[in-house]
């Protein structure tokens, strides 16, 4: 026989105590009798009163230490040492995105899974295991295999719900990993906890995993932001336009007050309406003298703060430097030139990186230096970009995505081709326009340059003569425009990583986190790239790096999130859904009842002897 | 003191009972009891033949005038009867409330009165004696004597309340021995008669031997046990260590109330015991207890029981 908790031996201990207790004179009242005659039965069974001649015999005593060793057995856990049956995997997911902060459960949402989770650590059987997976932004595996119930206990309690997002599809995907190999006999099972607030799950679709999903949450009483941006005002370039989505996702028409501040500095405060599952678009025009953050605030009091509150660096737009590499085209220069805010150069041929210039346009022309700028490359093969390039003949535009925001406004109806350059679209672009053979524009990073490639020389074309064409130049001065994706990077999203191109090397910098923690970062000096993930918290974090300061802000902005209304089922797919379990814990140990039990009937044992006095 | 032990009212109405005795009085003095003796009374015993010598005053002249011999009539000769009160004056009597000691006195007053309303004899004696276990002073010890003394011999209605007065000047103390103090009573007694024995009977060496000598000496044996109500249903709880009032030996007990019903028992056992020594003997047993109402007592069991009549 062999023990689990050798220690709890320890408190064999009280055996010496409950003994003493025993050896201990009772006070006694003196009272003074008229005869001890009518007395003498009861007199027989304490008369003894010799310390060790008390013991002798004593049931009472015997009974309770008998009962003190079997509980002090119990507590040590015994256990023998057999042929195992099959252990049981059981996954646990905590859901752990903003979402899960709702305070409809009490305390929230987070802390109700938490609790339901670590009743299951209880239910636990004895080789049974468990995973304790955390899925916010990212998906952290908090505890592995274990069947250690306070090493899975620890694992819960260090669980911290974050500002992001649900990412579910990595959580059940390490999970799936872990479950898929076993024996199907050993019945494993991934245990979801969560409020079913999670974007969709199709791939799940015919994966038969053996989901049991734990729902919490009641209600859906939230208003939140979902959509945030800022850009010149089109019809005023000295103001800035503020963009905000708000929606509302309770079952009743809210009223509140929505605040614009810029660096904390009240600028405005508007009433709004929003009927229930409505969502209103709201405009704020506002003067900004220099770089600054814009913060949106809800005053209202829903059962989800998170979301109530959304800011966005805005950095005043500068001119945008576009170098024109070209033979000759008057088109493309006035459509450059027609775009707002730029200052063009031109030339015939490139013989160094461009380095002074925002981004390059290589019309028709290789150069001789490639540039290490954003390049919009018309009719030019760089074998860098893709291999393969070959020459089809007038081909038919059948396809382009208009949800890109190159492609913006930028329809190609009626647009003809004469022939045009094409290649595979490499893995790093996107293909924007397609010829039934290849493609004929795409658009991606690669590195950190961004290039948009047009297979075909639009001389070639009666694109030029479309109202589409100098939308799409326009659309790709501001796409290649570093500062405005730049401006792009200093909005994150909760759990996405911060990235910021380094220029020159640097080995350290500095963050200091929306609470007000600087947090020190060592970074390698031969890094082109800095990232900083750290990012659960949303809020405006300040990124010091040597003399220079970059502000960017973390925000939810996610609509699956803010809808908090619980789902009764998750839908993996189409035709797959998985009901929310009602199941409750099982495989309850019981060698902590019987413990407890006996320490009862010790303590009932030890009162009834005591009654007996009074 | 009278007033004190029994009401008047109380008194008048025991006047008029007589105690009944199921034996002929032996007394060497004159009384109202018919006894086996002949001598002068108005109840006409037997005849005898003349002798000389005789009183010719008794001689049965009509039988003379039919048989001419002469016969003497004889009257049955009435005797006095000797009532013995055995009072237990020990210290175990001074409990209760209120004290059993008071209320035996009550009934040996009772008792006593009856008696002497009947021309009786009556004698108290109290035990144990002063000399063992009165720690006073000398002058209550000098009182106490004479009072015991007073009681030893007690005739005629007239001394009532003398009587009263010596029985209420008792005190209780020390340590009895029952069988000690009815075996020394029985011996003492030059005529048989009517005992009564007042006490708890709580003594540890037994009341069998006692009872037994007064049984075998010719007594009519009344016994009334009276006990403190505290004795039958205990009030105090707990961890005690009680303290022997007599004997001053001490003894530890854990007494809770859920062994009221066992301690109970032992007294109905013990009492049950008791009542069927005396059934066996022919004693009559009462057992009372200290607040128990002592005109139902006296008035009601004890004429039922034909004590009195």
């Amino acid at each position: 026989m062999h023990f689990l908790a050798p220690l709890a031996f320890a408190f064999a201990a009280a055996i010496p105590v409950v003994i003493a207790f025993y050896l201990l004179k009772r006070k006694r009242v003196v009272k003074l009798v008229s005869s001890t005659l009518l007395w003498q039965k009861f007199l027989a069974e304490t008369q003894a009163s010799a310390p060790f001649q008390k013991l002798r015999k004593n049931w009472l005593l015997i009974l309770q230490i008998l009962l003190l060793t079997l509980i002090v057995f119990a507590l040590a856990r015994p256990y023998f040492a057999t042929k195992a049956m099959p252990a049981q995997l059981r996954v646990v997911i905590l859901d752990a995105s903003a979402s899960m902060q709702a305070t409809d459960e009490t305390p929230s949402r987070f802390e109700k899974a938490r609790t339901e989770a670590l009743k299951w650590v209880d239910s636990l059987a004895g080789n049974d295991q468990m995973v304790i997976l955390q899925a916010g932004a990212n998906t952290e595996v908090k505890q592995s295999a274990s069947t250690q119930k306070a090493a899975l206990r620890r694992a819960l309690q260090a669980c911290v719900c974050s500002d992001g997002p649900t990412r579910l599809v990595p959580a059940l995907k390490m999970a799936e990993s872990l479950v898929r190999d076993l024996d199907p006999k050993t019945n494993p099972e991934i245990h979801l906890f969560s409020d079913g607030a999670v974007p969709e799950l199709n791939e799940f679709e015919n994966k038969a995993l053996p989901l049991v999903f734990h729902r919490v949450g009641k209600d859906a009483n939230n208003l939140g932001i979902t959509a945030l941006d800022v850009r010149s005002n089109p019809e005023d370039g000295r103001q800035r336009a503020v963009y905000a989505s708000v929606a509302n996702f309770s079952t009743n028409s809210q009223q509140t007050d929505l605040e614009l501040l810029l660096d904390d500095r009240l600028l405005e405060t508007r009433p709004i309406t929003i009927h229930a599952g409505e969502t209103s678009p709201q405009v704020f025009l506002a003067a900004q003298p220099r770089d600054g953050v814009f913060t949106v605030h809800l005053t209202v009091k829903d059962d989800l703060s998170v979301d109530n509150q959304a800011s966005i660096v805005s950095l005043l737009p500068k001119p945008v430097k576009v170098l024109l590499v070209s033979q000759g085209n008057r088109l493309l220069e006035r459509a450059l030139r027609a775009a707002p805010n730029v200052e063009l150069a031109a030339t015939t041929d490139l013989t160094d990186p461009a380095a002074g210039f925002d981004f390059v346009v290589l019309d028709d022309v290789t150069p001789t230096v490639w540039p290490k700028g954003n390049v919009l490359a018309i009719h030019v093969v760089n074998t860098n970009w893709f291999q393969g390039a070959t020459r089809v003949e007038a081909p038919a535009i059948v396809d382009w995505k208009s949800a890109h925001p190159l492609l913006r406004y930028a329809g190609f109806d009626n647009v003809q081709v004469m022939q045009s350059l094409t290649a595979r679209t490499p893995t790093w672009a996107a293909t924007l326009v397609e010829a039934p053979q290849a493609p004929l524009i795409f658009a991606g990073e690669l590195g950190r340059q961004r290039i948009i490639w047009i297979g075909f020389d639009t001389l070639e074309s009666n694109w030029p003569l479309r109202v589409s064409y100098p939308i799409f130049i326009a659309n790709a001065v501001d796409w290649l425009n570093p500062a405005n994706s730049r401006s792009g990077q200093l909005l994150v999203k909760s759990g996405d990583p911060f990235r910021l191109a380094l220029t020159e090397p640097t080995t350290s910098a500095q963050v200091t986190l929306p609470g007000g923690t600087a947090k020190p970062l060592t970074l390698d000096p031969n890094a082109s790239e800095l990232v900083f993930g750290d990012t659960l918290k949303q809020g405006t974090y300040r990124l010091r790096l040597g003399t220079n300061e970059t502000v960017f802000c973390v925000n939810l902005l996610d609509m699956a999130e803010s809808n908090i209304k619980p789902h009764e089922a998750m839908q993996l797919g189409k035709y797959t859904k998985v009901t929310a379990t009602t199941r409750q814990r099982a495989n309850m140990e019981l060698w902590r009842t019987i413990a407890t039990l006996g320490l009862l009937v010790l303590l009932v044992e030890w009162w009834y002897y005591h009654r007996r006095t009074v | 003191m009278p007033d004190a032990l029994l009401t008047p009212e109380l008194l008048r109405r025991l006047e008029q009972f007589q105690l009944l005795a199921t034996r002929r009085a032996k007394s060497s003095s004159k009384g109202e009891r018919r006894s086996r003796a002949r001598g002068q009374s108005v109840e006409f015993a037997d005849y005898r033949t003349y002798v000389h010598g005789d009183d010719f005053r008794y001689l049965d002249w009509n039988l003379y005038g039919r048989l001419e011999r002469l016969f003497l009539k004889l009257y049955e000769e009435e005797r006095e009867l000797p009532v013995r009160i055995f009072l237990d004056a020990s210290q175990s009597m001074t409990f209760g409330e209120p004290p059993k000691f008071h209320f035996a006195r009550q009934v040996a007053a009772a008792i006593g009165y009856v008696a002497l309303s009947g021309f009786d004899r009556v004698s108290v004696i109290p035990f144990p004696d002063v000399a063992n276990g009165l720690e006073t002073d000398q002058a209550t010890r000098t009182m106490e004597m004479a009072a015991r003394g007073a009681l030893r011999s007690v005739r005629g209605k007239k001394s009532a309340i003398q009587f009263f007065r010596n029985l209420g000047s008792l005190t209780a103390s020390g340590a009895a021995n029952l069988n000690e103090a009815l075996r020394r009573g029985a011996l003492e007694a030059r005529q048989a008669g009517v005992a009564v024995v007042l006490s708890d009977f709580l003594d540890p060496a037994g009341y069998e031997s006692g009872l037994t000598a007064l049984v075998g000496r010719g007594f009519q044996v009344d016994l009334v046990q009276i006990l403190a109500p505290d004795e039958v249903s205990p009030t105090t709880f707990g961890d005690l260590r009680l303290i022997d009032s007599e004997t001053g030996g001490q003894q530890e007990v854990t007494f809770g109330r859920y062994r009221m019903k066992a301690y109970q028992r032992t007294v109905q056992n013990f009492l049950q015991r008791l009542r069927e020594f005396c059934k066996s003997r022919g004693i009559n047993f009462f057992s009372t207890s200290s607040n128990t109402d002592l005109q139902e007592l006296l008035l009601k069991q004890l004429r039922q029981a034909e004590v009195w009549g």
